[in-house]
């Protein structure tokens, strides 16, 4: 029995000692902690702003991310105090930490929501509190929960893709698309778009061969490519809606050597696909939903705070929309975006 | 009719192989030209491998009457902590993730064995904690295995025109199936899901079996890492999403019953091929989502109907 009672010791040990060692910076890992407040100096001329951010918790590079680049950004800002909850794995959680949050009277909040529907009525509550709500992508159902929103641009990812793919095949040709999550609006955005722009440019002359959903996930975008790889013979290109499943899809393509039959498209930025496409090859271009967009949430955040506008604006306030573009991303421009990729 | 357990269990088994010569005449018969082919055919293999070593674990964890909900978040633990030692190269990989799969089970294990937690709660916690593990060490983001020749033959590797994958999982499939049915230890691991009193009169030493099961499982947990990773050429902390819940399925469609005391190899086998050849003709088909879901939950419902009335 003694021995045995060694066991459980040896193996908890074991754990923590394999992830002591991926955990050098601990700043942004995340793991446990709700809360980390960054200030800079509060020196200089401008007023001193204290600002809460809350993103739900990351499950993929892309919203890991977002909350790097806020903080990143805040430890720049002159005067800005940020405080981070990125914890909640679902919208409720969120809800209960903005709450939180609100009773903080942070002089701005920004809110990148798990879903913005579920989200809406705790950000009616900060705005009817005087706090203004900078809402970043997932939209908020009421224009009165929010003061400004920034957010990417998911029918402007398909429109851009599917003129990148009319042009590349000049019209005609088998093309494959690997989908997001069903039932989201990201997905559907980006499938209409690609299905709009192409159905616009060529009519019937680029065909969808297969279209089948990957979840966002690589794993998944290996073994639905893997099988589409199996029943189509010709494929000219393949359109993906997240660069971090389209490693998985392009491993499928590479596993089964066909990576001289087709090109590939990704969708976000992230800093493995656009070293692919600087190395050219089956990757060729992505389009941009650039987390830095909650980067710039914080500097309009403060801009609100303090009243005042956007530098080479007329007007003398922040205004109340913002899209970011779905910039397409080739060998050409890679270098322009490489230093903001994810 | 009153049939043995080990009658029941064979005749499911038959039942099975008829569901997938079914799936494969009706695959024929819908995709002529790229169903049946051997090409395909080992695609599917190829495919099942991860799952299907995940669930062979599976088996002997639920031939104790116990569960794991945490397999595949263990999985993508172990492939990171493999991810991070993968510049020692792709020994230091394998061993990496094989040493957080035993770790990781190891837990599970303990507490479920010597703590008295229940399973399901044991395992859940596990769940949790193994994807937090994953997204924490990797820093959230994926570590490129492109470099490590050797995990990468997992994936894309093959001898004698048939994939590493594939021999990999037939293996452990064969290894288990000697293990579970012609060994005392796997005579003791049924008896224990069977009825564990009786065991434990009968001198077997019930704790140290239910340990045993779920490190084992940790161990099929770093075997599919090496090969999913290897697949991939990347560990991805956000991989191996509800795989658990493919492995409970095809445990369950092959004949092994939740409560214990009935496991078999040969069925889980068959199960895990089962969801394969479905999942691979229902894309071949290219039948939108919600189609290829309700499909398969009839599919599903309909094998295991099929069997009760068999047996």
């Amino acid at each position: 029995m003694s021995k045995w009672f060694l066991v459980p010791v040896a193996c908890l040990a074991l754990a923590l000692g394999l992830a002591a060692c991926g955990s050098e910076d601990d700043d942004n890992g995340g793991g446990g902690q709700s809360a980390q407040t960054n200030t800079s100096d509060t020196a200089g001329s401008k007023a001193p702003v204290k600002i809460a951010l809350s993103v739900p918790a990351a499950d993929h590079g892309w919203l890991a991310a977002v909350s790097k680049d806020a903080r990143a950004i805040a430890e720049d800002l002159e005067g800005v105090e940020l405080t981070v909850n990125d914890s909640a794995t679902d919208s409720a959680g969120q809800a209960d930490q903005i709450e939180t949050m609100i009773n903080d009277k942070p002089d701005a909040l920004v809110v990148l929501p798990n879903e913005g529907d579920a989200l809406t009525p705790v950000a009616q509550k900060a705005t009817a509190a005087g706090i203004p709500v900078i809402n970043v992508d997932r939209e908020f159902s009421t224009p009165g929960a929010f003061r400004t929103w920034i957010g990417g641009d998911n029918y402007g990812i398909g429109w851009q893709a599917g003129n990148y793919f009319a042009d590349e095949l000049k019209c005609k040709g088998n093309v494959v698309e690997i989908q997001g999550l069903a039932g989201i609006s990201v997905t559907e955005l980006r499938t209409q778009g690609f299905a709009d722009a192409i159905k616009r440019r060529c009519q019937d002359g680029i065909k969808i061969v297969a279209k089948q959903p990957g979840d966002f996930n690589p794993d998944k975008g290996l073994s639905v490519m893997e099988n589409i790889l199996q029943g189509e013979k010709q494929i000219d290109g393949v359109y993906t809606h997240d660069d971090d499943m389209a490693e998985g899809v392009i491993a499928a393509i590479e596993n089964a050597n066909r990576e001289d039959e087709m090109f590939l498209t990704g969708a976000g930025g992230s800093k493995a696909i656009m070293s692919r496409i600087e190395e050219g090859g089956l990757v060729r271009a992505t389009f941009l939903y650039n987390p830095t967009m909650a980067a710039s949430a914080v500097k309009l955040a403060a801009l609100i705070a303090r009243d005042e506008g956007m530098q080479d604006l007329t007007e003398p306030e922040v205004p109340s929309r913002i899209q970011v573009p779905a910039t397409t991303v080739t060998k050409d421009n890679v270098k322009d975006h490489e230093a903001l990729a994810y | 009719m009153k049939l043995s357990a080990a009658n029941r269990i064979r005749l499911q088994e038959y039942a099975l192989v008829g569901v997938v010569v079914v799936l494969l005449i009706v695959g024929a018969i819908l995709e002529p030209d790229s169903f049946l082919t051997s090409d395909n055919m080992l695609n599917v293999l190829r495919q099942s491998s991860v799952v299907g070593v995940l669930a062979i674990g599976m088996t002997f964890v639920i031939a104790t009457s116990g569960i794991d909900l945490s397999v595949g978040s263990m999985v993508a633990a172990a492939g990171i902590a493999g991810g991070l030692l993968v510049d020692s190269g792709s020994l230091a990989f394998m061993l990496g993730a094989l040493a957080m799969g035993v770790a990781l089970g190891g837990v599970n294990a303990s507490a479920i064995a010597y703590g008295k937690v229940v399973p399901f709660i044991a395992t859940l916690a596990m769940f949790a904690m193994a994807r937090g593990l994953a997204l924490w060490m990797s820093d959230k983001t994926p570590i490129s295995l492109f470099q490590a020749e050797g995990v990468r033959w997992f994936g894309n590797g093959e001898v004698i025109g048939i994939p590493s994958s594939v021999i990999v999982f037939v293996a452990v499939a064969a290894i288990a199936w000697v293990l579970l049915n012609r060994t005392r230890y796997g005579r003791h691991v049924v008896a224990v899901g069977g009825n564990r009193e009786a065991a434990r009169i009968a001198g077997v030493k019930v704790q140290r079996i239910i340990f045993s099961v779920y490190v084992l499982s940790g161990i099929c947990v770093g075997i599919a890492a090496i090969l999913l990773c290897g697949r991939l050429s990347s560990a991805s902390p956000v991989a191996g999403n509800l795989y658990e819940l493919d492995a409970i399925a095809a445990v369950v469609i092959g004949g092994s019953t939740l409560a214990g005391g009935r496991a078999t190899i040969v069925g889980t086998f068959l199960g895990v091929l089962t969801f394969a050849l479905i999942f691979n003709l229902l894309t071949l088909m290219n039948l939108a989502v919600e189609v290829q879901l309700v499909t398969k939950g009839l599919i599903i419902l309909a094998a295991v109907l099929v069997q009760r009335k068999e047996s």
